[in-house]
């Protein structure tokens, strides 16, 4: 168990959540504004739709309330977004959101970690998205830096 | 106006092998920008815009220390440019049920031409006239070198 601090912390089958979250239409029109996604579903629906690519930020949201220190001393670089949605999430709806540590690993001198998160109906328990985000814990790669020197 | 969901037309069957393509967008230092403060914006949720960073998608000093050359763009912007395509493509029924896969197989610097990119890979009849389509998905520079690759696939009722 290593939550507390460092996202670096964090080891396979740490458990983050779940916890009850309400995405707002303010949130969705800013994420959407970013992303140049002016679609009437997320801009001018009551309540909005929220793109699935939102969950990433429910996993930011389970590192922010876990791990309060931050990434740790290497910046944290995303690899891969997989995302599964099951059925259209609203702005306004009860969610509860969990996050699950699933693998940490090395690979060709770089450190990666896995989490599996699940959004589901707070109100139903209905599975309703299911994301996995793979990260790499530091994009300097220190091992290829040490054989260099 | 196309954005009025009762102008917009229901997609068009697609056969497998059929490319559809973005406009190239230029990844530039406003749009890094935006995505870097929409997220803590989305994580206060208090009606405010909220300034991130420093993070390599904004800081150049930041990102150097990580062993970077300059600021690279969050992997993420590509893949709502992809899911964005999709969008244009099979309208809102992609947001119904489906599934996205992308990896970031290279950086993205600052000012790259990027094309968002699907290609049809499988076609399949469901129950009550719904189709499913299995994509391959990308973004691609202006060179045609991919730097996000990934998946999708969408259903579409009929």
């Amino acid at each position: 168990m290593a939550l507390g601090r460092y996202t670096s912390d964090l080891e396979e089958g740490d458990r983050l959540g779940p916890i009850e979250v309400t995405i707002s239409p303010f949130a969705v029109r800013e994420y959407c504004h970013a992303v140049e996604m002016h679609q009437p579903e997320f801009q001018d629906s009551l309540p909005p739709m929220v793109p699935p690519t939102m969950v990433h930020l429910e996993k930011l949201r389970l590192y922010s309330r876990f791990c309060p220190a931050g990434c740790g001393p290497n910046a944290r670089v995303h690899f891969i977004y997989s995302a599964t949605w099951h059925a259209p999430i609203r702005a306004g709806e009860k969610l509860m959101v969990g996050g699950l540590v699933s693998r940490r690993y090395h690979k060709r001198g770089r450190e990666y970690m896995d989490m599996d998160i699940e959004i589901r109906s707070a109100v139903e328990g209905r599975l309703l998205a299911e994301y996995r985000d793979t990260v790499v814990l530091a994009y300097r790669n220190e091992a290829a830096e040490r054989e260099r020197a | 106006m196309a954005n009025n969901p009762a102008n917009r037309r229901p997609a068009p069957p697609l056969a497998p092998g059929q490319e559809i393509r973005s406009a190239p967008r230029r990844m530039t230092r406003e749009r890094m920008r935006w995505y870097v403060d929409a997220l803590p914006t989305v994580e206060a949720d208090d009606g405010r815009v909220h300034r991130g960073g420093p993070t390599i998608h904004d800081d150049d000093d930041y990102a150097k220390a990580q062993g970077l050359p300059g600021i690279i763009a969050d992997g993420m912007i590509s893949t709502n440019w992809i899911l964005d395509l999709m969008l244009a493509t099979f309208g809102p029924a992609a947001l119904q049920a489906g599934s996205l896969t992308t990896k970031y197989i290279a950086p993205v610097f600052e000012d790259a031409v990027l094309t968002s990119v699907l290609k049809v890979e499988a076609v399949e009849g469901l129950a009550e006239g719904r189709r499913r389509y299995g994509l391959k998905v990308w973004c691609e520079d202006a060179s045609g070198k991919p730097v996000t690759v990934g998946e999708a696939t969408v259903v579409i009722p009929a």
